[in-house]
């Protein structure tokens, strides 16, 4: 059975703020799923929300993934049910890394999660796994990077010290890559790429895609689809998706702009939750 | 005899000492002035307000320690001493000489024949009083860490034991390291280690100190240690020092290096045990164009409370320094950080830089850095800078996200703080040790995780460049991506 990613009237602050007011969406492996929206509209809210980012407080709502609530979950424990985030604006973790990184990444979502205890903390405990050899590491991660056209030199920099905005991108579609998720949510994967960097980096989702891959591709622009095609459209405005459809849907968002999708209570000064 | 040293420091101790060693008169004279010193000195209590580490060794119950214990120098070693003995659990593999200290006496020494031959000495400074009196009276705590220094050092000079004596004569280069170890297997003992390396005109050494402890007991033992390095003419000095000692010993260090004219000293100093540890180094830079360089390291846990002193000394013309300082503390532990770097009126192009960071893993730690400038002449470049920082959280959560526990990824973070200085590090076993202890050290890891640092840090290597794999730097053509067929 493909897994399911299921978000059910989803409520969210940041600092007292409301972000998310009621976001309703099921993302399936297999699917490609674009979530648009204008700017501060809560499309990365989501995302963070969805990995567990602690800056969030979820108000209302529910997240389930593969038959599990995983509200409660940390972030870590998410990614091993392999549930994957690629970064708008990834971290530089300096004196880290690529390869040492990755190869501790991988070997932690390849041993998974084990059942939580009664009153266990929802992280779970850190237990001895399995390592991987370096050897078979080192090939898959070869691998992974001819498949991408990624240089080699790239794995023993420093987890995006000093890297471009187009490599940040890439090397988060080649982690995507060698963590093989289920669902992978890819927040603004195409902002700050100039358009050979943009086809590169859509050449290199298009390849891994499949019946083993649901993505939620977040993006503020409709160029990226040109590349990317998404089996389903949402539009999301202020916390909220307001229309959903088929790619059809990411032109007519091209030709007519986001204004016309804008709920009619917010231009009359009233609040969506009233 | 050696049972009649008591316990508990005194002057009687201090003669009988030097009586059980059968030593000249000059060398009595020597420590029965040093104690008195001792006894003249107060104990130095540290600043106001700080965080208490002179305090700490100043109220240290020096009465109930042994300041001599005698060893059985051909009885067998303890197994712990024996293991290190082998090579491949040695730090250092290759070394062209080794040298041993178990308490307060040395216990094995080697020395490649082929430098023997070349009048290099190693020997335990015991045997130097008596084989090689005029270097050591010339040498031994006179210029370099005088006995004066303050009162650790001058209580160093009155009961100093065993010791290691290294001459390299004019031109000799010492290719592979020298390891020298120090082991303390007694509780409630007060060991008085020295250090004495002379490298005359143009000669090298890498010389690698380590200092270990192995017994259980509660009663704490005392390492004060002291080391000079007198470096010469163009000479090349390179002092590694890993202390790793239990948390069951105190420790009080005074280094320092005096360079000639083109000399150049490098300290490594890789700081990770010890109940409390009170460090002074500090180079002096005392001939023109001389270059001094501190690498510095520290992980601190439980109870442990450090005080580092760093001074870079110069005092002529055209020298260069540069501190680099970096440690992680957890738990309820304290370090104080005082790097100064003094220029001396007549020490005109001066470079000198230092750097202190360190980060913060709980909230009951504290850290303190003063670094400092004293600059007497004008045509200086010199600047210092220290940040204190706590683990980033939006870092944490990036690597949280990619699977791995919220322990890991701080260890992950704090290997990443760590790993440029030890970059740094010429020796790579040194560096590999490092690695494995730090990684040890934090709370809830696995040995794998080392082998995984360790494994991408010195072992990496890709074969063969995929001749279609592009930069990721680079701008790719149309022709490129037109390969790309999915």
């Amino acid at each position: 059975m493909e897994s399911e990613l299921i978000i059910k009237n989803l409520h969210a602050n940041i600092e007292g703020k409301a972000i998310l007011r009621g976001v309703d969406l099921v993302v399936k492996q297999g699917e490609i799923h674009a979530l648009m929206g204008p700017n501060g509209s809560g499309k990365s809210t989501l995302a963070n929300v969805i990995m567990g980012n602690p800056k969030y407080e979820v108000t209302e709502g529910e997240i389930w993934f593969k038959g599990e609530n995983i509200l409660e979950y940390s972030p870590d424990r998410r990614a091993r049910m392999r549930l994957f985030l690629a970064f708008q604006y990834p971290m530089s973790i300096p004196g880290v890394s690529v390869a040492n990184f990755l190869r501790r990444s991988l070997e932690a979502v390849r041993e998974g999660n084990k059942p939580l205890e009664e009153g266990e903390n929802p992280s779970g405990k850190m237990v001895k796994r399995k390592s991987i050899p370096p050897k078979e590491f080192r090939n898959l991660l070869q691998e992974k990077m001819r498949l991408l056209k990624v240089d080699n030199s790239f794995i023993n920099r420093s987890i995006n010290d000093g890297f471009s905005g187009g490599e940040k991108k890439r090397a988060e579609i080649l982690q995507m890559a060698l963590l093989e998720p289920e669902i992978a949510l890819m927040d603004e994967t195409d902002s700050g790429l100039d358009i050979d960097a943009l086809k590169i980096v859509s050449e290199s989702v298009n390849a891994l895609t499949g019946p083993n891959l649901g993505i939620l591709l977040i993006t503020h622009y409709q160029r990226i689809l040109n590349y990317i095609t998404p089996d389903f459209v949402h539009v999301m405005f202020n916390g909220r998706i307001v229309k959903s459809g088929g790619k059809e849907l990411a032109y007519e968002l091209e030709e007519k702009g986001y204004e016309w999708l804008k709920p009619v209570e917010e231009e009359n000064g009233v609040s969506v939750n009233g | 005899m050696a049972n009649s040293l008591a316990t508990g420091l005194t002057r009687d101790a201090v003669a009988a000492l030097s009586h059980h060693k059968g030593e000249p008169e000059w060398m009595l004279q020597k420590r029965l002035h040093a104690w008195d010193v001792y006894e003249s000195l107060p104990a130095p209590l540290g600043r106001r307000g700080d965080l208490g580490t002179f305090r700490a060794v100043a109220n240290f119950h020096f009465q109930e320690v042994s300041p001599f214990i005698p060893a059985d120098i051909n009885g067998t070693l303890p197994a712990v001493i024996q293991q290190s003995l082998h090579e491949e659990e040695a730090l250092v593999n290759e070394r062209s000489g080794h040298i041993v200290q178990r308490n307060a006496s040395i216990v094995h020494i080697e020395l490649d024949e082929a430098l023997q031959r070349q009048g290099v000495i190693l020997t335990a400074l015991d045997t130097a009083v008596h084989d090689y009196p005029e270097l050591v009276q010339q040498y031994f705590m006179t210029k370099c860490v005088p006995v004066e220094s303050n009162k650790y050092t001058a209580l160093h000079a009155a009961f100093w034991s065993g010791g290691a004596f290294l001459y390299i004569p004019k031109g000799v280069e010492i290719e592979q390291p020298i390891l020298s170890q120090i082991w303390i297997d007694s509780p409630a003992s007060a060991t008085f280690a020295h250090t004495l390396i002379i490298a005359e005109e143009q000669s090298s050494v890498r010389f690698v100190a380590e200092y270990n402890s192995a017994f259980e007991d509660e009663r704490p033992s005392f390492l004060n240690d002291v080391v000079e390095v007198y470096a010469q003419n163009e000479a090349r000095v390179e002092f590694c020092n890993m202390q790793d000692l239990d948390q069951n010993v105190w420790n009080v260090t005074n280094k320092n290096a005096i360079l000639a004219k083109d000399a150049s000293v490098t300290w490594v100093m890789a700081d990770l045990g010890s109940t409390v540890t009170l460090a002074n180094i500090g180079a002096t830079m005392s001939g023109n164009g001389s270059v001094a360089e501190l690498v510095g390291v520290f992980f601190t846990d439980h109870d442990q409370r450090f005080s580092m002193k760093t001074l870079s000394d110069h005092a002529a013309l055209a020298t260069n320094a540069e501190t680099l300082v970096k440690g992680v503390l957890t738990d309820q532990s304290r370090v104080e950080f005082e790097g100064m770097i003094r220029v001396r009126p007549k020490a005109q192009q001066t470079a000198s830089f230092l750097s202190d960071h360190t980060l913060l893993l709980s909230k009951e730690c504290r850290s303190e850095s003063i670094p400092s400038l004293e600059i007497g002449a004008n045509q200086v470049s010199a600047s210092h800078g220290a940040t204190t920082g706590q683990i980033d959280e939006e870092q944490l959560f990036y690597l949280m996200v990619r699977g791995i526990h919220r322990e890991e990824a701080e260890r992950i973070i704090v290997q990443g703080f760590f790993e440029p200085v030890l970059q740094r590090i010429p020796l790579e076993d040194l560096r590999t040790r490092l690695r494995r202890s730090i990684v040890r050290r934090m709370s809830g890891a696995y040995e794998t995780e080392a082998d995984t640092w360790v494994d991408v840090q010195e072992r990496w290597e890709i074969e063969g460049v995929d001749e279609y794999a592009i930069s990721l730097a680079d701008k790719k053509s149309e022709e490129e991506i037109q390969l790309t067929e999915y």
